[in-house]
């Protein structure tokens, strides 16, 4: 399984610059970068109306699932979903190996326009992805003022 | 892989509770959920995709985050898998991206069988994903010992643990929210020490 390289601010900065761009052109609602293990790299636009942590969750479960069927109904040009609704829809592409980018937009916006706008962000961001990986492929994680001392109960039980 | 972003200084970890059907995956989840200590909004909601008789269909999904990490914003993501044999594909899905493992086993004796036959399969399930037991942290946990007919700990040790590198394992009673956290505490001490001593990168 291929990996995601480590991103610095610069590459933060460049990937919401991507994603702001993307919500103003298409006027979505909400853009998500997400690794298809499920995690949120992140997020755009209206970040608070939308529990964001659990849909990159449940949108990397839903693409993957769906890739899945894609493969057993013999598909082989598989790399979206498209969810729709009646107040807020979404659309989930592929951007690489690892990740996708998931846009939530109003009912009321063309899904069409989305999907239109959603192409070029897709590049900028895999190339984003990949200078980052290209910069310095074997960086080791830089952990050190991650205090281990007291992790001896990292949960603790309500008394 | 775990997602460690140093921008924002972030560390994202997924751990999966994995075993055999009704063992008690989900009740785990929940105990947590129900029973864990944090700051203001560092617990999220758990999610279950269930079929109507509370039985996993997908997965459950429940973010927390650690208090007494300091440096990093640390968030751990727990899944469980749907024990049923029938729903492979979907543990293999949720595989994906694992950091760390608890195998749930049930402790009673006519579940032994059902025991062996997860734990190979979830072999099975990683190496389809290029992953063998020997990469990934996980523990062991021996559930449902407030039940009568249950297996002893040597015994499921045997079954479980009989392998080169011993790894820690719990008893438990899960609905009763005992060895639950004691196994989670584990699992997640073992991951962050991983992470630290091993200095090789995983992603963002």
């Amino acid at each position: 399984m291929g990996t995601l390289p480590q991103l610095i601010e610069e590459d933060i900065q460049r990937l919401d610059d991507a994603l702001r761009e993307l919500l103003e052109k298409s006027d979505a609602t909400t853009a998500l970068v997400i690794d298809k293990g499920g995690f949120l790299i992140i997020g755009q636009g209206d970040t608070r109306q939308f529990d964001l942590t659990t849909i990159a969750a449940l949108a990397s479960g839903a693409y993957m699932a769906n890739q899945t069927i894609a493969n057993l109904v013999h598909e082989t040009n598989f790399n979206s979903v498209y969810q729709q609704g009646e107040k807020h829809s979404m659309f989930v592409v592929c951007i690489d190996d690892n990740c996708l980018l998931a846009v939530i937009f109003k009912a009321a916006v063309s899904v069409g326009v989305v999907k239109y706008f959603s192409g070029p962000t897709v590049e900028q961001i895999a190339d984003q992805l990949r200078n980052a990986q290209d910069r310095d492929p074997g960086a080791g994680l830089d952990l050190s003022v991650l205090n281990m001392a007291d992790t001896s109960e990292l949960f603790k039980k309500k008394a | 892989m775990a997602i460690i972003n140093q921008a924002t200084k972030e560390l994202q970890v997924k751990i999966v509770y994995y075993g055999p059907a009704m063992g008690g995956k989900t009740t785990n989840l929940v105990q947590v959920h129900d029973h864990v200590q944090t700051a203001a909004g560092n617990k999220g909601k758990l999610v279950s995709l269930a079929t109507s008789s509370d039985r996993t269909l997908f997965f459950d999904f429940l973010p927390i985050e650690a208090m007494s990490i300091k440096g990093f914003k640390t968030k751990f993501q727990l899944y469980t898998v749907p024990g049923q044999v029938i729903y492979n594909t979907t543990r293999q899905l949720v595989l994906r991206g694992v950091d760390g493992i608890v195998f749930v086993a049930d402790s009673q004796y006519e579940k032994m069988s059902e025991n062996v036959e997860s734990f190979t399969n979830l072999e099975e399930n990683l190496k389809s994903l290029k992953l063998n037991m020997s990469d990934i942290p996980y523990v062991l946990q021996f559930n449902k010992r407030d039940l009568p007919n249950i297996a002893p700990m040597e015994y499921m040790e045997f079954l479980l643990n009989n392998r080169d590198v011993q790894v820690p394992s719990f008893s438990s009673t899960a609905h009763k929210c005992e060895g639950v956290f004691e196994t989670l505490n584990m699992i997640t001490r073992m991951l962050l020490h991983k992470f630290v001593s091993q200095g090789t990168p995983q992603y963002a």
